[in-house]
């Protein structure tokens, strides 16, 4: 094998250029992808991580029913004081989440007494959802930003959009009026502490209040709440923990219905873009396949129809076939791992190049900073599917090679 | 019992509708040992006659022995290990591996066919080199040789796997006459030298005279054969 190692290369570097321009044109290829996955997983992972940690949390329970009506913030959807008791006992006793934080949101109108709008607000015991979002006090750009506290009773904190289009400074006493369950109006004064940005995503413009005032507001008297969002300790076991925590909570006996656990990509619009963002790198996964299989096949013809009187000459002396068949399949593939490992190193070049320079850019509402880490399984990915292909790009030619009448191969000019 | 046997063997090459007969009906029996030159004009049926022999190509009718063993009823992969144990070529363009050294070159049969353990091909490398007079350009590339030079390493590639017959087409058909002499020479002292049998086929009048045993091929037919008491006068 050595020796058919050794002349493979020896009649790869004796077509120097077009052994290189073939290896630059795969290794440009792997380089594409490498850049292209490292990018994509950091773009993915960046707005995943600024939507999870500053509004959804990484799963939501809500009482059945209550995603289908969502957009209306329904309060008659609400886990009711026995149902939360029994999910915080499975919440509890499960060793991959970190922390929760029990939520009541509801729509309502804030008015600056001259003026009055539309708002969403999450009512939330602040320490708890800080837990949960820990990227959320950080968005509070104008205001009391600390984690333990960042809305305390009688304060509000406000989106941007809001803040701005009620001329609001932080200090300012707005009122907010609600419609409870049973159909009753009720407002009350309060002072706005906080102006948080905006975020991609209906939850994304949500304002907040404390769980006390929540329940003043909308007069709830026993302790029911209308979502439960959870934090995991690991990020990557949400597909492990995940299907676990919703078999176990649609398990619990919660009157009609019972309950319904939900992953952060079901609760989110970016969790199609990420899917996009997934097929692209597979589309350019698939292009690089094709590059890779035309220009291996292309090479490996040529050097197969270049060498027929060469070819003649070995399998006259002898040479077995399947000998011959290695010579070029051995061609092939090192024509391959070589471009591979070319194209790996100027991907993780560039990617090393790009985590240093730190590029900033905003997307939708949200100032992203992508600093792409190496993605080694994509690295090794790429290789092994570059050698793979080159493998079998080199098959057929290799076969017509070992394949050959010697006498005929030596008659050939 | 002969080393060569041909029987009735006829070859026709086939084009379309059209066939044209190479070789017809051929009776041969070479004894081992010996130095025979194949004569005749160009399309007469030598290299035809020679590739039979070596195993190359199958004859149309007829059989052909090599040591005992029919090689016209052999398969592509039994032919090939038959060719690798048992016989040698030598070409009249060369053909050597241009990607390898003359060294390379001359251990390629030990290494890709024979399997030879690698003190083993060290040694029979190194005396080849030495007995075709090579030794000193051991590391040079086909492309810094010349034309006897390059013919010097065929015989020695020919020749480092110990094969029982050497067949040699038109091995002095891109040399000047003196460079043909000295590789015709060289062929010779090597047959004594190792008792190899050799077969070359020439239209070469003058080199005709160093074979031992002459035979006359015209339209595919032996019309003569002649034995040469001087041969092997070349030095």
């Amino acid at each position: 094998m050595k020796n058919i190692i050794k002349i493979a290369w020896r009649n790869l570097l004796r077509y120097t250029r077009r052994t290189l321009l073939t290896s630059s044109l795969i290794a440009l290829g792997v380089a594409l992808v490498i850049v292209f996955g490292g990018v994509g997983n950091s773009f993915r992972s960046e707005v995943t991580g600024i939507l999870t940690n500053s509004n959804l949390g990484d799963l939501q329970i809500h009482k059945k029913g209550y995603l289908g009506s969502m957009d209306n913030l329904p309060l008659d959807l609400a886990i009711p004081e026995k149902g939360l008791a029994a999910i915080r006992g499975i919440l509890d006793a499960n060793p991959d989440v970190l922390a929760y934080s029990e939520r009541i949101r509801f729509g309502a109108m804030v008015s600056n007494f001259a003026q009055t709008t539309g708002i969403r607000l999450t009512a939330v015991a602040p320490e708890k959802e800080s837990r949960v979002c820990p990227a959320l006090p950080g968005r509070i750009k104008q205001g009391d930003a600390d984690p333990a506290g960042f809305v305390k009773p009688g304060h509000v904190v406000l989106p941007l959009t809001i803040a701005a289009g009620l001329n609001l400074k932080i200090g300012d006493d707005v009122v907010l009026v609600a419609t409870n369950k049973e159909g009753s109006v009720n407002g009350i004064t309060f002072k706005l502490s906080g102006v948080s940005e905006n975020i991609m995503g209906p939850q994304g413009k949500d304002g907040y209040i404390h769980l006390d005032d929540a329940r003043s507001l909308l007069r709830i008297e026993d302790g029911e709440i209308t979502e439960i969002a959870v934090k995991l300790r690991d990020f990557k076991r949400l597909g492990k923990v995940y299907p676990a925590l919703k078999q176990a909570v649609s398990a619990l006996p919660g009157g009609k219905g019972g309950f319904e656990t939900h992953s952060w990509e079901e609760l989110s619009p970016f969790s199609s873009i990420a899917k996009i963002v997934t097929l692209l790198i597979l589309v350019v996964r698939l292009v690089l396949v094709f590059i890779v299989l035309v220009s291996i096949l292309n090479v490996m013809m040529m050097s197969v129809y270049e060498r027929i009187g060469e070819i003649g000459t070995i399998a006259s002396i002898g040479t077995p076939p399947s000998k011959i068949l290695a010579l070029f399949l051995v061609e092939g593939l090192s024509l391959g791992l070589f471009s591979g490992l070319l194209g790996c190193l100027a991907g993780a070049g560039i990617l090393l190049l790009l985590q240093a320079v730190k590029l900033k850019f905003t997307f939708g509402a949200m100032d992203l900073v992508l600093a792409p880490a190496v993605p080694l399984a994509e690295m090794l990915l790429s290789l092994a599917v570059v050698v793979i292909i080159s493998t079998l790009a080199s098959l057929q030619p290799a076969l017509k090679a070992s394949r050959m009448e010697p006498v005929e191969a030596l008659r050939h000019v | 019992m002969p080393l060569v046997k041909l029987e009735h063997a006829s070859k026709n090459y086939i084009t379309g509708e059209v066939s044209t007969p190479a070789l017809k009906g051929i009776d041969l029996s070479i004894e081992a040992g010996r130095f025979i030159s194949f004569v005749g004009p160009s399309g007469s049926g030598k290299t035809t006659l020679l590739n039979l022999i070596g195993c190359l190509d199958r004859p149309t009718s007829g059989k052909v022995f090599v040591a005992d063993a029919e090689v016209s009823a052999m398969d592509r992969k039994t032919s090939a290990k038959f060719r690798g144990e048992n016989i040698g070529f030598i070409f009249q363009n060369f053909n050597l591996i241009p990607v390898l050294t003359v060294y390379e070159n001359v251990e390629y049969p030990l290494i890709m066919v024979q399997n030879v353990p690698p003190e083993e091909r060290r040694r029979r490398v190194t005396e080849m080199l030495e007995k075709v007079g090579m030794a000193e350009q051991a590391h040079k590339y086909p492309a810094q040789l010349s034309g006897g030079q390059k013919q010097r390493v065929a015989v020695a590639r020919a020749l480092a796997p110990r094969p029982r017959l050497v067949l040699a087409d038109e091995p002095t058909a891109n040399l000047d006459h003196a460079t043909a002499y000295k590789v015709i020479g060289l062929m010779h002292a090597m047959k004594k030298e190792f008792d190899t049998t050799f077969i070359f086929a020439t239209h070469d009048q003058k080199i005709v005279g160093e074979a031992e045993l002459i035979y006359t091929i015209e339209d595919g037919l032996i019309t003569e054969t002649r034995e040469n008491a001087v041969a092997g006068g070349v030095k």
